[in-house]
């Protein structure tokens, strides 16, 4: 069995999230991989809910389709988490770098409630381009250099990839639909 | 005195039996090269692309996606009648039959950047 070990998640992660308004601390965190693990799960679930919810609110053919692939591939990186975590005993452990995000997510959320029609479409979008910008600085900043454990590691490696062609995805739909959107 | 150049007795069939072998060989080997068993050609869905993205075929050959990445892809045509392999999770693999000669682009349904092209010869 592999060993977890502690590691601290310096302020540069925070930072990333913080780009998109995702939380709100400023002082470094000391981070075990099963934390580190708990952050990638939230992350991911926090997506395939706001998914869920775009599936129903948005009016574009192509914005719901996003959302059924962030839900599909979110859901699929989570599977594969909880897998991985049961193989190695661990169990994904809460933390402060979680809760920031839950937090930030219920306040995202909360802002494109108000909105319909294309006004939720560029929104949700927009949302998803900053949120999975932030994601993909976080895991090459730190979230990947410094997981210990190598299959973990490997996990988020893999995870990178879909995170990098989600950015993409949802640029080329922003772009696609023009300022008139 | 024997002729040397005239055999006989049991050896006189002999020039014509090994040409006649050497001329169902040669089109043995023709024949084989005209009709080519199917051969099986593997694409990986791997890193969030097909790899390779190109791909020269034979009428009759067949393709095998393997999906190697932790989300699930698809691998499915442009052209109508479309076809796809459905959505494979890691570790799965799809198949299609190249029947038809012509250039085949497909895609992944989930990925709309992953893009690649078959030419069936």
């Amino acid at each position: 069995m592999s060993v977890l070990y502690p590691r601290r998640l310096p302020v540069v992660l925070l930072s990333a999230f913080c780009a998109t308004g995702l939380a709100a601390q400023s002082t470094a965190t000391d981070l075990s991989d099963a934390e580190v693990a708990h952050v990638a799960v939230t992350a991911n679930t926090i997506d395939i809910e706001l998914a869920r919810f775009a599936q129903a609110r948005a009016t574009d053919p192509a914005v719901k389709q996003f959302a059924a692939t962030m839900i599909t591939d979110h859901s699929a990186v989570n599977g594969q988490a909880s897998a991985l975590a049961g193989k190695l005993g661990i169990t994904p452990r809460d933390n402060a770098v979680s809760q920031s995000l839950l937090t930030s997510a219920s306040q995202a959320r909360s802002a494109l409630e108000p909105l319909h029609g294309r006004a939720f479409d560029r929104a949700y979008l927009e949302r998803e381009v900053g949120y999975h910008q932030a994601v993909l600085e976080a895991l090459d900043g730190v979230l990947i250099p410094t997981t210990s454990n190598a299959e973990l590691g490997q996990l988020l490696r893999e995870a990178r990839q879909a995170v990098a062609a989600h950015l993409e995805h949802a640029r080329h739909l922003l772009a696609s639909r023009g300022r008139g959107w | 005195m024997t002729p040397a150049t005239h055999p006989s007795g049991r050896w006189r069939w002999l020039p014509p039996a090994v040409l006649g072998i050497l001329a169902l060989s040669a089109a043995g080997v023709f024949l084989r090269a005209g009709t080519s068993s199917p051969r099986r050609h593997r694409v990986m869905m791997q890193g969030m692309a097909f790899q390779p993205a190109f791909l020269e075929v034979t009428q009759g050959d067949t393709i095998v996606w393997t999906n190697r990445d932790i989300v699930p892809h698809t691998a499915t045509s442009e052209a109508s009648p479309a076809w796809t392999t459905g959505a494979l999770t890691q570790g799965e693999s799809g198949r299609y039959v190249a029947r038809t000669a012509g250039e085949i682009r497909y895609f992944c349904e989930l990925h709309l950047g992953m893009r690649g092209t078959i030419k069936v010869r």
